[in-house]
């Protein structure tokens, strides 16, 4: 049985604009998680690290 | 005499320790965390599910719009009929002196005229007023046919549609208005679409010829500006509704908007250009005195691994 989504984005979408830059809310949106996953991968210690240093 | 070390070219010997590593074990850890992400997300959001548009859509929604596409298709104006490479001879774009499409040569070769108006309308069984039109504009001179081509261009500004019919306010167009006014009430019906589809070939899934029938006409240039698909509006970044779309392309589209690629009407050919000269100064960078030494020189390596360099110091 095929169901609905919760959220369905089948909607027109919002833009920012400005200037000659056009861009969806949601691929803001993925940009800015992209950018938090980099720097969390940045910041965040390398996992394993401490088991190899007792060895 | 021992050579002086390079630090951007040389690479020095690991002296240090080594660790195994299980990269099939974090590799199927990423492909399940992946999965669950992309589940939930679809429980929640949904996926892009927007109605194909068809020849059939397309005629039903805006017949005039349509009625007009075929005849720019019939006497030569259209976009296909003027494209040049790959689809017929005409003039293609240029990068300075060179027509890249021309080098690939026609290599999917469409006849406006008979591939979207006369074939559809031939492949129409039983009836003799189309049969009779069809011949006579066959067999007519060039002459007479751009005659009727001139009066149905001008009627073809007051041109209306009522009661499944095109109307075209001329008797000087010769069989053209009875053409079109088939060929639109063909499309209304559906099988033109089938018509385009399964000409060439049994497997229906080229889609070619619908595509580009589809493009001379405003009906999907208007649809797809109402969803921001416009390569004026960085479309090719975009998704239908309110879905994220492919932000990676941003650099592709980014030249589309500003000049001169936005005003020239060499655009496509002159970004390609501009694509292919940044991607190979990327291939390049470890070549590049100054560039390659910009990595090192910010020093988010030493973020990555400071661990390594805590202990060491």
């Amino acid at each position: 049985m095929l169901v609905g989504a919760l959220f369905p984005l089948n909607h027109l979408g919002h833009y920012l604009h400005w200037h000659f830059i056009n861009v969806s809310v949601a691929n803001t949106t993925v940009m800015i998680l992209m950018i938090a996953v980099f720097v969390a991968a940045v910041a965040l210690p390398f996992p394993g690290r401490r088991e190899r240093k007792g060895k | 005499m021992k050579r002086r070390y390079r630090p951007d070219v040389d690479v020095p010997e690991w002296t240090g320790g080594h660790y195994p590593y299980d990269i099939l074990k974090e590799g199927t850890i990423a492909l399940v965390v992946v999965l669950l992400i992309t589940v939930t997300l679809s429980i929640f959001f949904g996926s892009p599910d927007e109605p194909a548009i068809t020849i059939k859509a397309w005629s039903t929604a805006a017949p005039i719009d349509y009625a007009q596409t075929a005849f720019s298709e019939l006497n030569g104006t259209s976009g296909t009929a003027s494209y040049g490479a790959p689809y017929n001879q005409g003039d293609s774009q240029r990068l300075g002196p060179l027509q890249l499409e021309k080098w690939m040569g026609v290599r999917i070769p469409i006849n406006a005229a008979q591939d979207f108006v006369l074939g559809p309308l031939q492949s129409l069984p039983g009836q003799p007023a189309l049969t009779s039109a069809l011949h006579t504009f066959q067999t007519a001179s060039d002459a007479t046919r751009n005659a009727w081509f001139d009066a149905y261009t001008k009627a073809e500004a007051t041109m209306s549609f009522a009661k499944d019919q095109v109307v075209v306010p001329t008797t000087a167009a010769g069989p053209v208005p009875l053409m079109i006014n088939d060929l639109t009430a063909m499309a209304r019906s559906g099988a033109l679409d089938q018509a385009l589809l399964t000409r060439n070939s049994f497997y229906t899934t080229n889609y070619t010829q619908t595509l580009l029938l589809l493009s001379d006409g405003t009906y999907l240039a208007n649809v797809a500006q109402q969803q921001h698909l416009l390569g004026t509006q960085w479309g090719m970044m975009n998704e239908t509704g309110s879905y994220p779309g492919q932000a990676w392309l941003w650099l592709y589209t980014l030249w589309y908007q500003v000049p001169p690629y936005s005003q020239s009407s060499n655009g496509d050919v002159e970004v390609f250009g501009t694509l292919v000269l940044l991607s190979a100064f990327l291939l390049f960078v470890p070549f590049i005195p100054g560039l390659r030494s910009v990595p090192r020189r910010l020093g988010i390596y030493k973020l990555i691994w400071r661990e390594h360099y805590r202990d060491q110091s």
